[in-house]
C-alpha cells in the first residue's frame, strides 16, 4: 500500500470529473455551530472507485450530500466536470443530479408504491425521456445488476439485498457520470452486502466513477482508493496497490 | 366493570396527552351533531311534540281543492256528506274563522275568533281550564248568546280573575254571556280568542248556504283507519257530490291532511320535505364530520400502530385493544355531544327567527323550538352512534392484522403495512368530497330557487307600502252607500296626510294570510262555464287609485276612477292572465264578463284596462291566478275593507296619523293587522327561505370540512411521505415535479370524490323536486359549477401541503429514514 499526498493525486493533466477545494460546512443549530467538514481538498477522476471512511459524525454524509448537490457547502468551491456548480440555481442543480449523479442509500431505497420497474425508470421520467427510451434504459440497468425478472414485483416483496441492487440499477438508468453510495451495505447482512459490493467492483471493472461511503473495513478495500475522513478533515488518502 | 373503568381511565389519560387532538375531534363532532341536534329540535316541534289537543297525530283537516290544487274552505254540504256517508271518523266538527269587534272593553278592537260547533271542540278534546264549554243544546237554532274566551284575552280584560264567568262580552254590538276560559296557547281555528256557537242546523240550510266554501272541517280517525285511507274515502263521497250537485260541486275535490300539517300552514307538504332534506343534510355533515375524526383517528392510529401491536405483543387479547379504542372514541363522542347540545341551544333562537311555517296557530308551541326530552335522547343517540362510526374502523384496522413482528419492527411507513391504512384514508376523503358536493348541490339548486321565487315579478312595488284591515259591521253600516261613504271619506282625508303618496281600498290586501275571495267568470258570447274547467280567480273589489297605489302596470286602457259610480256604466280591469283564459289572443278592452254562482246571477261588465300580473293570492304564489278588479261603488259586498297607503317617508312612521284618521271617521272602528307590504311578503316565502338558508349554511360546512379533510389528508400524506420526496429530489426531480405529485394525488382524490358525488347527488336531488322553483333537480348549470368550485377548492386544499412538500429540503428529507 502507499500513501499519496491530495496534491499528487491532482497532477495528472486532465481535469477531474471533482475537484472540492477547501469546502466546509457549518451547521447551525440552537446557536450551536457543528462543523461537519473542515477544508476539504479532493480529487476524483473518471473511472476511479473512491471509498470513503472514518467513524460516525466524521461528517461522510455531509460531504457525499455536497457531492451529490443535495447540500451547498459553507465555503469553498466544488467543480464538477470542470464547472463550478456551488452557486447554481435549484432547479440546474435538480437537473444536474439527475444527469450526472446516481445515489444509492444505505435504506429508503425504494419507493413501496412503485414496481421495481417504475423504481428504476423514476429518475429517467425527471429527464423528459420518452416511455420507449426509458423502457430500454431501465431494463438495460436492471440487467446489469441481474433483477430483470423481477420488474414486476414490488419493493416488499424482494429480500433487502435484492431491494438494494434494484436500488443500484436504478442509480445506474441514466448513465450517470458518478455513482454516489452512502454505506449501501449498512442494512444488509454480510451475504448480501458482500454480493451488493461485488455487483459494485463490477460496475466498476465496466467503467463507472464511484464514490462510496461505509465504515465497514472489508468492504472499503473493494475501492481502489480510500479517503480517510476525522472530525470533518481528511487525514488519509491512500490508494490501493 | 373494572376493566371498563380502567379503560375510561387510561382513555381519558389518552386524550388529555394530546389536546391538540381531542380539542379538533371535539369541535368537529360538536358541529355535527350540533346541527343534528338543531334541525331534529326543529322537527320535533313541528311534527313530533304533542300539541295542546287530545291525541293530535290522529286528528285530520280535509280541504276543500278547486282543480285539484286550490283550497278553499269547506262547504257545509261536504261536512254532512262526511258525517253520514263516512267510517272513518270517530268524530268531527266544524269551524269557521271569524273577527268580531269587542267594544265596551276600553278602546274598539278587533278580535280574532270562531264560530263552532260544539263538536268541533269536542273533536279536538280540548276543555276550558275555567267554567264549562258549549253544551250539545246551546248549540241548537235560537240557542242563547254564549262565549268562551281565550286565556291571554282573559288576562287582558278580566286580570285572570275567575269572576269572568257569567260575564258578558260585547262582540259585534251585540252581547255574550262568558260560559268559559280556554287552556293558555289554544287558539284553533286560526288564532282565535273568542268562541261562539254556531247554533245552525246545516241539513235545514238553502242549497247556496250550504255549499258556500268558507269553514273547516276537522276530525278525529277512528281507531285502525288510516290517514290514506280516509283520504281514499272522502275522495270517494266527493266524487258522489259532484254528481249529485253537478251546479255546485262539479270540478271540486278534497284532499284530507293531517291537522299537523294543517297547523304548518303547509297544504303540499313542503314543510315536511324541507325539514326531511334539512335532517338528510345534517345527517351528510355528520357524516364528513365523523369521516375527518375518523382520518385523524386513523393518522393517528397509524403512528400509533406499533405502541398497539407492542401492546398485543405483551399479551393484550385483540378485543381488548378494540375495546380501549371504542372507550376512547366513545368519549370523545359524548365529549362532542355535549358541545353539540350547546352549539345547538344557540342555534335554536336563530331557526325560531327563520321560522319554517305559514300557519299562525299555537304560536306558543309550533314557535318554541326548545330542546326537550327527546331531543337530548336523540343527542345521546347519535353522539353514541358517531363514537361507533368514527371509532370502529380504526379499532376494526388494528384488531385484523396478525403478523405482529413485522409491525414492531417496521422502519419504513410506506412499505407494507400501512398502505391498508392509507387506502382508508383515500376512501374517506373520497366519500366526504361525495358528500360535500352532494350537499352543495341541493343547498345550491334551493338557495336558486328561492332567490328565483324572491325575484318572481310581483306585479307590483312593495316598498314603502302599509296596509291595514277594518270590518264594517253589518250593524252600523247596513246601508251599501254608508260603507262606499267611510271608504270615501277615510280616503280623502289620508290622501291628505303629509307623507302619505296614495292611498286606496281593497277586500283583499295581496298576498295574506286571510281567507281570499274568488270567483267564476262568464264571458259574453262564450258558453256558460263548465265548472271543470273554468279557472277560479281572484276577485277583488277595489276602491278608486287602488291599482296605483298598489304600482300595478297598466298595459291598456284606463284603471278605475272616481267616475265609476252605482249609476254608471258597471266595468273591470282585468290581468293578462285573465285575458289569456277569457279571450285568448284577442283583444280584451270593451268585451264583457260577469260573475257567475249557482242560483244568482250578476251584471255584465265591460272590461276598460289591462294590468300586468299581480301575485295576489298566498296560495297560488307559483303560478300566476286570473285576477279581475271592480269598482268598490259599483259591487255591493260585505267583505272586510282594507286600507293601502303608498308613503314618501318611512311606512310606519305613519301609523298612529292613519288610526287617528279612521277614528275621526268613526271612533267605533277597529283597526288591526297594520303591516307593511314587506312584512306581508316576508311571510310569503318562510319555508324556501328556510330551506334555503339552512341548506346553504349546511352546504358551506360541507365544503369547508371536506377541504379541511383534504388539507389534513394532504399534509399527513407529505408528512408521511418526507422521505420519499426527499429520495425523488435526490434523483433529480425539480420543484415542479414535487408540487405536481402532491396536487397531483390530491387531486385524483377530489376528482374521485366528485364523480362519486355527481352520482349520489343526481340520486338524490330529485327528492328535492317539490322544494324547486325554475328549474330541475338535475340542473346542469348548477352541477356543473358546483363540481368546477369543488375542484378548485380541491385544488387550493392540496396547494399548501404540496408547497411544503415542495420546500423540503432533501437531506434532511432523507435523514428522516
Ligand atoms: N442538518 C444538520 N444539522 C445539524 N447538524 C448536522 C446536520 N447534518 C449533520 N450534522 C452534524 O454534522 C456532523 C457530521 O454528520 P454526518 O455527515 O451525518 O456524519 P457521518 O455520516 O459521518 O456519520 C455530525 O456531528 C452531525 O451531527
Ligand atoms: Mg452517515
Amino acid at each position: 500500500m502507499v500513501t499519496q499526498s491530495t496534491e499528487a493525486s491532482t497532477t495528472n493533466g486532465a481535469t477531474p470529473l471533482i475537484r472540492l477545494c477547501g469546502v466546509t460546512k457549518v451547521f447551525l443549530t440552537d446557536e450551536v455551530e457543528t462543523h461537519a467538514l473542515s477544508g476539504i481538498h479532493l480529487d476524483i477522476r473518471i473511472g476511479e472507485y473512491v471509498s470513503i471512511a472514518g467513524p460516525s459524525g466524521c461528517g461522510k454524509t455531509t460531504l457525499l450530500s455536497i457531492l451529490g448537490l443535495l447540500d451547498t457547502p459553507s465555503g469553498g468551491s466544488y467543480s464538477l466536470k470542470g464547472n463550478e456548480v456551488a452557486t447554481l440555481s435549484f432547479p440546474e442543480r435538480a437537473r444536474i443530479r439527475n444527469r450526472e449523479i446516481g445515489f444509492i442509500f444505505q435504506s429508503f431505497n425504494l419507493i413501496g408504491d412503485l414496481t421495481v420497474f417504475e423504481n428504476v425508470e423514476l429518475p429517467l421520467t425527471y429527464r423528459g425521456m420518452a416511455a420507449g427510451e426509458r423502457k430500454s434504459f431501465a431494463t438495460e440497468a436492471l440487467e446489469r445488476v441481474g433483477m430483470a425478472h423481477r420488474a414486476k414485483h414490488l419493493p416488499s416483496q424482494l429480500s433487502g439485498g435484492q431491494q438494494q441492487r434494484v436500488a443500484v440499477a436504478r442509480a445506474l438508468a441514466g448513465n450517470p457520470a458518478i455513482l454516489l453510495a452512502d454505506e449501501p451495505t449498512g442494512n444488509l447482512d454480510s451475504r448480501n452486502g458482500e454480493a451488493v459490493m461485488t455487483l459494485l467492483g463490477e460496475l466498476h471493472k465496466s467503467g463507472a466513477t464511484i464514490c462510496m461511503v461505509t465504515h465497514d473495513e472489508r468492504f472499503a478495500q473493494h475501492a481502489d482508493r480510500t479517503v480517510h475522513l476525522f472530525d470533518g478533515r481528511v487525514v488519509e488518502d491512500r490508494v490501493a496497490a | 366493570m373494572q376493566a371498563l373503568w380502567q379503560d375510561l381511565r387510561y382513555g381519558a389519560r389518552m386524550l388529555l396527552k394530546q389536546p391538540g387532538f381531542t380539542l379538533i375531534t371535539v369541535a368537529a363532532l360538536a358541529l355535527g351533531i350540533g346541527a343534528n341536534t338543531a334541525i331534529f329540535s326543529a322537527i320535533n316541534t313541528l311534527l313530533l311534540r304533542p300539541l295542546p289537543v287530545e291525541d293530535v297525530d290522529r286528528l285530520v283537516v280535509s280541504v276543500t281543492l278547486r282543480e285539484g290544487f286550490d283550497p278553499f274552505g269547506s262547504p257545509f254540504l261536504e261536512y254532512a256528506a262526511y258525517r253520514d256517508r263516512s267510517h272513518s271518523f270517530a268524530s268531527s266538527g266544524v269551524a269557521r274563522q271569524r273577527s268580531f269587534n269587542l267594544i265596551g272593553q276600553g278602546e274598539p278592537e278587533r278580535v280574532r275568533g270562531a264560530t263552532v260547533m260544539a263538536n268541533y271542540l269536542a273533536t279536538l278534546g280540548v276543555k276550558p281550564v275555567l267554567g264549562r264549554a258549549f253544551s250539545a243544546e246551546e248549540d241548537q237554532p235560537g240557542g242563547p248568546p254564549v262565549a268562551l274566551i281565550s286565556y291571554a284575552l282573559w288576562q287582558k280584560h278580566f286580570a285572570g280573575k275567575a269572576d269572568a264567568i257569567d260575564q258578558s262580552l260585547n262582540l259585534d254590538g251585540r252581547s255574550y254571556n262568558i260560559l268559559g276560559v280556554m287552556p293558555p296557547g289554544f287558539d284553533l281555528p286560526g288564532v282565535a280568542e273568542v268562541w261562539i256557537p254556531l247554533q245552525v242546523n246545516i241539513d235545514n240550510l238553502p242549497l247556496t248556504e250550504r255549499a258556500a266554501t268558507n269553514n273547516e272541517i276537522l276530525a278525529r280517525l277512528r281507531p285502525g283507519v288510516s290517514l290514506k285511507e280516509a283520504d281514499t274515502e272522502l275522495k270517494a263521497i266527493a266524487h258522489q257530490l259532484e254528481q249529485e250537485y253537478p251546479d255546485f260541486r262539479r270540478g271540486w275535490g278534497v284532499k284530507v291532511i293531517s291537522l299537523r300539517q294543517n297547523l304548518l300552514g303547509d297544504l303540499e307538504g313542503r314543510v315536511r320535505s324541507a325539514l326531511f332534506a334539512l335532517m338528510a343534510g345534517v345527517g351528510f355533515l355528520l357524516l364528513i364530520c365523523c369521516a375527518n375524526v375518523a382520518n385523524l383517528q386513523l393518522a393517528r392510529g397509524i403512528a400509533r400502530e406499533r405502541e398497539l401491536m407492542l401492546r398485543r405483543a405483551l399479551g393484550a387479547g385483540r378485543w381488548r385493544l378494540v375495546r380501549q379504542l371504542l372507550t376512547e372514541s366513545m368519549l370523545l363522542a359524548l365529549l362532542g355531544g355535549m358541545a353539540g347540545l350547546l352549539l345547538a341551544n344557540w342555534l335554536l333562537p336563530i331557526l325560531a327567527v327563520l321560522n319554517p311555517i305559514r300557519g299562525i296557530s299555537l304560536a306558543a308551541f309550533l314557535h318554541n323550538f326548545a330542546i326537550d326530552q327527546r331531543v337530548l335522547v336523540f343527542a345521546l343517540c347519535v353522539s353514541l352512534l358517531t363514537g361507533v362510526i368514527f371509532g370502529l374502523l380504526p379499532a376494526l384496522k388494528s384488531a385484523g392484522v396478525h403478523e405482529l413482528m413485522p409491525r414492531i419492527q417496521q422502519r419504513d411507513q410506506r412499505v407494507g403495512g400501512a398502505a391498508s391504512g392509507r387506502r382508508w384514508l383515500k376512501g374517506l376523503i373520497v366519500a366526504e368530497i361525495a358528500i360535500a358536493l352532494t350537499l352543495l348541490i341541493c343547498g345550491g339548486l334551493m338557495v336558486q330557487s328561492f332567490q328565483r321565487l324572491q325575484h318572481v315579478d310581483l306585479g307590483f312595488t312593495p316598498d314603502n307600502l302599509i296596509t291595514m284591515k277594518m270590518v264594517l259591521p253589518a250593524s252600523r253600516y247596513s246601508q251599501y252607500r254608508q260603507r262606499v261613504g267611510f271608504a270615501d271619506q277615510v280616503l280623502e282625508r289620508v290622501r291628505t296626510l303629509p307623507g302619505v303618496a296614495s292611498a286606496g281600498m281593497t277586500t283583499n290586501i295581496p298576498l295574506e294570510r286571510e281567507i281570499a275571495y274568488d270567483a267564476i267568470f262568464n264571458v259574453e258570447g262564450g258558453p256558460p262555464p263548465n265548472p271543470n274547467n273554468v279557472p277560479i280567480t281572484s276577485h277583488r273589489v277595489v276602491s278608486p287609485n287602488y291599482l296605483e297605489t298598489l304600482g300595478a302596470t297598466l298595459i291598456k286602457g284606463r284603471l278605475i276612477n272616481k267616475n265609476d259610480r252605482a249609476e254608471t256604466l258597471p266595468i273591470v280591469v282585468v290581468s293578462q292572465e285573465f285575458a289569456r283564459q277569457a279571450w285568448p289572443g284577442e283583444d280584451p278592452i270593451g268585451k264583457r264578463v260577469r260573475r257567475v254562482r249557482a242560483g244568482q246571477t250578476f251584471p255584465w261588465m265591460t272590461v276598460v284596462g289591462l294590468v300586468k300580473d299581480v301575485k295576489e293570492d298566498l296560495f297560488n304564489y307559483r303560478i300566476n291566478r286570473p285576477v279581475w278588479y271592480v269598482p268598490y261603488a259599483q259591487v255591493e259586498n260585505d267583505f272586510p275593507v282594507n286600507l293601502i297607503v303608498r308613503t314618501s317617508v318611512d311606512p310606519t312612521s305613519l301609523v298612529a296619523a292613519l288610526r287617528d284618521v279612521i277614528h275621526r271617521v268613526d271612533p267605533d272602528q277597529p283597526v288591526s293587522d297594520i303591516m307593511t307590504m314587506n312584512t306581508i311578503l316576508s311571510g310569503v316565502l318562510v319555508t324556501e327561505r328556510f330551506g334555503a338558508i339552512l341548506m346553504g349554511a349546511l352546504a358551506i360546512s360541507g365544503l369547508l370540512l371536506a377541504s379541511i379533510g383534504l388539507y389534513g389528508v394532504m399534509a399527513y400524506s407529505v408528512s408521511q411521505r418526507t422521505g420519499e420526496i426527499g429520495l425523488r429530489v435526490a434523483l433529480g426531480a425539480q420543484p415542479k415535479d414535487v408540487l405536481g405529485l402532491i396536487i397531483g394525488y390530491g387531486m385524483k382524490l377530489t376528482l374521485v370524490g366528485v364523480a362519486v358525488g355527481l352520482v349520489m347527488a343526481w340520486s338524490t336531488t330529485r327528492l328535492l323536486a317539490s322544494l324547486l322553483f325554475g328549474l330541475s333537480a338535475t340542473d346542469i348549470a348548477t352541477f356543473s359549477a358546483i363540481s368546477l368550485l369543488l375542484g378548485l377548492v380541491g385544488l387550493f386544499a392540496c396547494y399548501f401541503p404540496a408547497r411544503s412538500a415542495m420546500r423540503l429540503n432533501p437531506v434532511e428529507a432523507l435523514r428522516y429514514e
